[in-house]
């Protein structure tokens, strides 16, 4: 099957396979938990115990939760649309690659040092990422809407854009802006993790003592909170939503000018240094946290993104078909497509924490969880794809032998590009897992926390954002080896 | 003399486009320039635009059109350059009736008063062109060029249109593949085929002869 497609993907397939090979190796696939059956027993069985009229006993995080995406998102939506003015300017697209390479949970982990568990500190842990993500997307947007006749171009800059580029780019940045406040509400439900009143919060108190049926309803108000944005979200609605939204918010007391600048001045700069120490000592604090600490950190988040890339490889391949209808009927179709809604749209750090609870930590139930929620996003628009190819009428009928010889290999192309932009999210997220307790760079980052060696924080997290860019630029490498940048302009939207 | 190009040859990736072309144009012409389309007709009228950038209207054959906004915006568009930034933003917002007042009778002559409030992306492909010839009438130029302006206009549109931009300019070079246009409206034609001129003459100069060389230079089956 691979013989179909051209020898540039199967290189490139090939080398992902060996790489995996040795990850896998040295993966820690252990099950730790005494009886996986039974927990996962008492986490379905809760199913049964839900009870609806705790309901209004979660209205104040719900209502928190959308505020601080929506004030967040209006505020980053800002923010990007000026960087993204001066995208052009090298030093601004390295900072924004650097601002987004850091994930929104370590962010928050970041502010918590400074304005403790407030708004503020859940704004500005979505605030930093978004606005990077969004000056970049924003900017990519304007250069394809840049369609003007450069002699008819008027001199006046700012009125040339807004007249010949801005209109034209409009619906496309609104509907990326959409989907961005999908992702914001989710991001800020998972900042609960860590102790910010969101729906995670309550998410995770209902885990920990075992509430399954608490679980399933907050999981459930939580889709449907998400399904229903369109409902909810239009262009006269927003403003009203976002003045709102601020109002409820208005206890922004966190800011506190004293702990920044302790922050910036003492907490972070490396401890020898603060001590005066000699150089020697310097030099062996630096090794001691690079030997212990980084090496071993990007170590084990490098194998478990390439584990969790080359699940996703083969759970993408498996679970398209299921809604596809070149393959499958209709009941088959709507169940498979409920699997890939679910998964698609629990984030991977819930499932990965739900995972954990069943399975004990290792980086098992992260794998499960990073190619359960990567394959169904590729998954889903592979299924797509595939719903819109049109082939012969007189094409085989066998399902293998279409799957193999006419379906896939027309794919396999736009299937590698998907697979690559989601790379870098899928090397994000397995840094961030390390704060479940498997020993990725979250895992050292959150103990450095956990030690109050914020010094020691805040080097492990350069490495951490140092890491996304290398890969982030393998990855454009390896999509422009294999030609697939032009192909994909549409989907992508969905995969950054 | 108004624009004269000598002995251009211009090539795009070793195929020469306008091979050894020279041309003259008097003020006050009106040009039909025939050819079928790869023929440089468009390369040619690029190459006269650069000569005097500020004193023509120019329509390029894609029209140059933002289609999210509507007609009054396409054309207000030329005069950005004009008024503050604040005040395009106003227009861009809100469109003063003073502006409106400006831009409604160059519908009016173009046949299409009814389109002021129409976004560009829901025209036809005939009243997108009419959008951008009010777009360069408004620039207010002496010189107009223009890449097969007309191409998707009826008869009778045609007609109006033609009479309001010979009224409007001065001068008037205009790309195009209709022979019976050209020698109706243009005081002159020339006829262009791979990249040389053909054909130069005053309409009222032309022999039949000349009509079935130009039906042949325009003809894209041959």
């Amino acid at each position: 099957m691979f013989a179909m497609t051209n020898s540039k993907n199967l290189n490139v397939t090939l080398i992902f396979l060996a790489i995996f090979c040795i990850a896998f190796y040295f993966a820690d696939f252990s099950i730790t938990t005494l009886d996986p059956l039974s927990e996962m027993k008492s986490f379905f069985g809760g199913i049964l115990q839900i009870d609806i009229s705790t309901v209004p006993s979660f209205f104040d995080a719900i209502l928190n939760t959308i505020s601080i995406a929506l004030v967040a998102i209006c505020i980053s939506s800002i923010l990007g649309f000026i960087f993204s003015l001066y995208f052009k300017y090298a030093i601004v697209r390295a900072s924004l690659a650097f601002l987004r390479a850091i994930h929104e949970l370590f962010w928050a982990l970041l502010f918590l040092q400074i304005f403790g568990l407030t708004t503020m500190t859940a704004l500005l842990a979505l605030i930093i990422p978004y606005s990077a993500t969004l000056g970049k997307v924003y900017a990519e947007i304007f250069e394809e809407y840049d369609t003007y006749p450069k002699e008819l171009e008027p001199k006046n800059k700012f009125s040339a854009f807004i007249f010949t580029k801005l209109p034209d780019a409009m619906p496309h940045i609104i509907s990326y802006t959409l989907y961005r406040f999908e992702c914001a509400l989710k991001s800020t439900a998972i900042l609960g993790f860590v102790g910010l009143s969101t729906l995670g919060y309550y998410l995770h108190g209902a885990f920990m003592q075992g509430y399954y049926g608490q679980v399933w309803l907050i999981l459930i108000i939580f889709y449907l909170i998400i399904a229903t944005i369109r409902f909810w979200v239009s262009k006269k609605s927003a403003p009203f939503l976002i003045i709102a939204s601020i109002f409820y918010l208005d206890d922004l007391s966190g800011f506190n000018l004293d702990n920044l600048v302790r922050f910036i001045t003492y907490d972070i700069i490396p401890s020898p240094i603060k001590k005066e120490q000699t150089l020697t000592q310097t030099y062996i604090w630096f090794e001691n946290l690079f030997v212990n600490e980084i090496v071993p950190g990007i170590i084990n988040t490098v194998v478990l993104t390439q584990v969790a890339l080359i699940f996703t490889f083969v759970l993408t391949l498996v679970s398209f078909p299921l809604i596809s209808k070149k393959f499958t009927s209709l009941p088959t179709r709507f169940f498979g497509n409920i699997f890939l809604i679910i998964f698609r749209s629990t984030p991977e750090y819930i499932l990965a924490f739900l995972f954990l609870q069943i399975f004990g930590p290792s980086m098992f139930p992260a794998v499960i969880a990073l190619s359960l929620h990567n394959g169904a996003i590729i998954g889903h628009i592979m299924g797509h794809q595939s719903n819109e190819l049109k082939l012969r009428p007189d094409s085989t009928k066998r399902k293998i032998e279409l799957y193999g010889f006419e379906v896939l290999p027309r794919l396999y192309g736009s299937f590698l590009a998907f697979l690559f932009y989601r790379w870098e999210v899928i090397m994000r997220e397995s840094a961030i897992l390390g704060i479940l307790g498997i020993h990725t760079l979250g895992f050292f980052v959150d103990s450095a926390i956990a030690d109050i060696r914020l010094d020691k924080m805040l080097i492990l997290l350069i490495c951490t954002a140092l890491l996304n860019i290398l890969v982030d630029y393998i990855s454009r490498k390896v999509r422009s080896y294999l030609r697939l940048n032009t192909t994909i302009k549409n989907e992508c939207c969905s995969l950054t | 003399m108004l624009i004269k190009i000598d002995n251009e040859t211009i090539s795009y990736k070793d195929k020469i486009v306008l091979n050894n072309v020279s041309l003259s144009i008097k003020e006050g012409e009106k040009v039909a320039l025939l050819g079928k389309s790869g023929s440089g007709k468009s390369t040619l009228l690029k190459r006269l635009y650069e000569l005097h950038p500020t004193d023509i209207s120019y329509i390029p054959q894609e029209l140059g059109l933002v289609n999210m906004l509507n007609v009054f915006h396409n054309i207000y568009i030329s005069q950005l350059d004009k008024y503050s930034t604040f005040y395009n933003i106003r227009n861009l917002i809100y469109p003063d009736s003073k502006q409106i007042d400006i831009i409604n009778p160059i519908l009016d002559e173009l046949y299409m008063s009814d389109l002021l409030f129409k976004k560009c992306g829901e025209l036809s492909g005939g009243q997108k062109q009419r959008t951008a010839i009010g777009r360069a009438i408004l620039q207010n130029n002496k010189i107009l060029l223009a890449d097969e302006p007309i191409s998707a206009l009826d008869e009778f549109v045609i007609t109006k249109v033609m009479n309001s931009i010979s009224n409007r300019f001065d001068t008037i070079i205009c790309a195009l593949h209709n022979v019976d246009v050209a020698l109706e409206y243009f005081d002159r034609v020339i006829g262009i085929k791979d990249g040389q001129i053909v054909l130069d003459k005053q309409c009222n100069k032309i022999t039949a002869r000349d009509t079935s060389e130009l039906y042949h230079v325009c003809d894209d089956q041959l």
